[in-house]
C-alpha cells in the first residue's frame, strides 16, 4: 500500500492591517489603503511504495495494454485478445489481483479525459467480471492525460497514449 | 535535517525559473496615460514605476507616455500646461511621490489629473509592506486602472498553476501562486505524481486541488498561509474537479463511486453529500453560476462532451444543454457579471477557448491555436488566461475581451491550469 508523508516547510506569516477608506470630495476621490499580505507555506507531498508487493506473480501482465479510438471506450478485436490471455493467467492462480489504469490523449480537457480514463478502465474490468473474474480481485484508476507514454503532439503519439494498463 | 532542507529550499526558490510577459496584440483604442517620474530614492521610485508601467500595458487598455516622451515635465499641479499633453493626445496624467519614513515604513502618494477637465481627479495614499515594493506598485496600478476605466483593476490579484519539470526522467509537480504578473512565485505544495485543477475559494485564503500523491485522483483543500491540509473525502474511490460555490460553504465535485463520473455538492461543515447527476455517460467539470443558483458541467449523454446546466432553486430540476455548436465544448465557466460562459470549444482540429453571451445564439472564438485548454477569467471579467501547447510544451497566454493578448511563458518545464483568484484588494 501507499503511506503518505507530508512534511511542513518554510513559513511567511505576515500580520498586516487593511484599512481601506473611500471618501469623496467636490468629485475627487480620496483614498487610502495598506497593502495586505497573508503569507504562504510550502508543503511537500511525497509517498512511498510498499515493496513488499508480489511483483514477481504479476510480471505476467507487465505489458498488457490495450489502445482506444479518440474519445471512445470500447474494446476492439485486438484488445479482447490481448485480454483473454490475462483471464486465464488469473483462473490459473487465483491469487492474483489487478489494478487497471485508463489514460487518454492530451486532446481536449483534463477532468473530461481523467473521466474518459475511468471508464476505458472499467471497460476492460467488465471484461474480467463476464468472464467470471470477482471483482474483489479488480481494481480501477485513471490517469487522464497526466502520464503519456509518447510525447509528440500528432495522431501516432496520441494513438499510444489511449489506453488501459494491467498491471 | 531540518535546517538542511530549508536551505536547500531558498536555493530551489531562488533559482526557480519565473514566468516572462509578453504583450503580442493591445487594444484598438486605448486610453493614453502620461506616467511623469516618481520622487522619492531613485532605485525604489524606478522599480514602483516600472511595475505600474507593466501593469497598465498588459490590460492592453493604455498607451503609456514617460517623462522623454513628453512636451513638459511638471511636478506639482501649478506647473502643468495642461496643452503640452493635450498635443500628444494624452488622457490623463499621474504624478507620485514614494515616502520612506525609516526601514520600515514606506509609503506612496500619487495623484491624477484629467487632460480634458484640467484638474485633479484623484489623490491616494498606499501603505506599503517592508521589502514588499511589487505589492505596492500592484495597488497603485489599480487605483489608477479603476479611477481611469472605472473598473476594479486585477494587478493586485494572483494567479495558481501547476508546473511540471523533469530532471532525469523523474517529473517533479509544483502548485504555485504567483501575483497577477507571473512574478513573485511561491510554491504551495511540491510533489512527484500530477496535480490538476487548482481552483481558489471565494475569499482567496484558500485553495482546492486534485493530487494523485495516494495514487488515484484525491481532492485536498489548502490553508495559503497555515499550509494546513486535508483530504475532503476519504474513502476507495477516484474524486475529482473541485469547484467552490460563491459563499464558500459548499464544494461541487466529481465522484467516481459506481464506476462513472458523477457530480455531486460536499457541504463543507457537515460533510453531507448531495447527489447531483445520475446518468450512464460522464459528468464532470462543474462551476457554479456568481449568484449560486446554477451549476453547469460537461457531459457526455449526447454522444459528444457539450454543457448542461442544472438549476439549483428548482426542486428535482433537469440538466438543460446549453452548447449546440460543434462536436467538443467543455470545462465552462462563467463570466463574473452571469451574462455568459467561458469554455473549451473544438473548431475543426483544433481546441480554442470560446465565449458565449447568453443573450446572443453564436459562439465567440477567443483563441486560435491548437491545443487551448483550462480558462480562467479575472475577477473584473476583463482577462482569461489559459493554456496553450507550442511545440509539446505547455505555457500560460491570455487574451482581454478588448481584444489585448498576452503570454506568460516558463523558461524551463511546463506550465498550465492557470487559475484566478478573486480581488485581494
Amino acid at each position: 500500500m501507499i503511506n503518505t508523508n507530508i512534511f511542513k516547510e518554510k513559513n511567511f506569516i505576515g500580520l498586516f492591517l487593511f484599512i481601506f477608506v473611500i471618501s469623496s470630495c467636490s468629485s475627487m476621490n480620496v483614498t487610502e489603503e495598506v497593502v495586505y499580505d497573508g503569507g504562504i507555506r510550502t508543503v511537500e507531498a511525497s509517498i512511498k511504495e510498499d515493496s513488499t508487493l508480489d511483483y514477481e506473480t504479476k510480471a505476467i501482465f507487465t505489458n498488457a495494454t490495450v489502445y482506444f479510438d479518440f474519445d471512445k471506450f470500447n474494446l476492439n478485436s485486438k484488445s479482447l485478445q490481448t485480454l483473454k490471455s490475462a483471464v486465464s493467467a488469473m483462473k490459473d492462480n487465483e491469487s492474483i489481483k489487478i489494478t487497471i489504469a485508463g489514460h487518454a490523449d492530451e486532446r481536449g480537457t483534463r477532468e473530461y479525459n481523467l473521466a474518459l480514463g475511468q471508464r476505458r478502465a472499467e471497460a476492460v474490468k467488465d471484461y474480467f467480471l463476464l468472464n467470471g473474474i470477482s471483482s474483489s480481485r479488480v481494481s480501477v484508476k485513471s490517469y487522464g492525460e497526466e502520464q503519456p507514454v509518447a510525447y509528440g503532439s500528432n495522431e501516432e503519439s496520441y494513438a499510444k497514449n489511449r489506453r488501459a494498463e494491467i498491471n | 535535517m531540518k535546517k538542511q532542507l530549508f536551505i536547500l529550499l531558498l536555493m530551489m526558490q531562488s533559482i526557480s525559473s519565473e514566468l516572462m510577459l509578453e504583450i503580442t496584440k493591445g487594444s484598438d483604442d486605448p486610453y493614453s496615460v502620461a506616467i511623469l517620474n516618481f520622487s522619492g530614492s531613485e532605485d525604489v521610485s524606478r522599480t514602483i514605476q516600472g511595475v505600474i508601467i507593466n501593469d497598465l500595458k498588459r490590460t492592453g487598455e493604455f498607451r503609456v507616455l514617460e517623462e522623454n516622451q513628453l512636451l513638459s515635465s511638471p511636478s506639482a499641479e501649478d506647473e502643468i500646461n495642461y496643452d503640452d499633453f493635450k498635443l500628444l493626445n494624452i488622457d490623463y496624467i499621474v504624478m507620485a511621490s514614494i515616502i520612506e519614513e525609516d526601514a520600515n515604513n514606506l509609503y506612496a502618494s500619487y495623484k491624477i489629473f484629467s487632460v480634458k477637465k484640467k484638474l485633479q481627479i484623484r489623490t491616494s495614499k498606499v501603505f506599503g509592506i517592508p521589502n514588499k515594493l511589487r505589492q505596492l506598485a500592484h495597488y497603485m496600478s489599480d487605483g489608477i486602472y479603476e479611477e481611469i476605466t472605472g473598473i476594479k483593476g486585477v494587478a493586485s490579484t494572483r494567479l495558481l498553476y501547476v508546473t511540471e519539470e523533469i530532471f532525469n526522467e523523474e517529473s517533479s509537480f509544483k502548485l504555485i501562486v504567483a501575483d497577477a504578473d507571473g512574478l513573485n512565485e511561491q510554491i504551495l505544495l511540491r510533489s512527484t505524481e500530477p496535480i490538476i485543477s487548482p481552483s481558489w475559494s471565494p475569499d482567496s485564503k484558500k485553495v482546492a486541488y486534485v493530487s494523485f500523491e495516494t495514487g488515484v485522483a484525491k481532492v485536498f483543500i489548502q490553508d495559503i498561509a497555515s499550509g494546513e491540509r486535508e483530504m475532503v473525502l476519504e474513502n476507495n474511490f477516484q474524486i475529482s474537479s473541485p469547484s467552490w460555490s460563491p459563499n464558500g460553504k459548499f464544494l461541487s465535485l466529481t465522484l467516481y463511486q459506481d464506476g462513472n463520473a458523477e457530480i455531486y455538492i460536499l457541504n463543507l461543515k457537515n460533510k453531507n453529500l448531495t447527489r447531483l447527476t445520475n446518468h450512464y455517460s460522464i459528468d464532470t467539470e462543474s462551476s457554479w453560476s456568481p449568484n449560486g443558483s446554477k451549476i453547469m458541467f460537461t457531459s457526455g449523454r449526447s454522444g459528444s462532451p457539450q454543457l448542461y446546466e442544472i438549476n439549483l432553486r428548482k426542486f428535482n430540476s433537469k440538466p438543460t444543454r446549453i452548447t449546440f455548436d460543434g462536436n467538443y465544448n467543455a470545462k465552462g465557466s462563467y463570466l463574473p457579471n452571469g451574462e455568459g460562459i467561458i469554455f473549451v470549444h473544438r473548431k475543426d482540429r483544433s481546441f480554442q477557448i470560446a465565449l458565449k453571451y447568453f443573450n446572443e445564439n453564436f459562439v465567440r472564438p477567443l483563441t486560435n491555436s491548437k491545443l487551448d485548454e483550462s480558462p480562467s477569467i479575472s475577477p473584473n471579467g476583463n482577462v482569461i488566461v489559459y493554456a496553450i501547447s507550442e511545440d509539446g510544451v505547455s505555457l500560460l497566454s491570455g487574451v482581454t475581451l478588448s481584444g489585448a493578448r498576452f503570454r506568460l511563458p516558463l523558461k524551463n518545464g511546463e506550465v498550465r491550469e492557470p487559475s484566478w483568484s478573486g480581488f485581494l484588494r
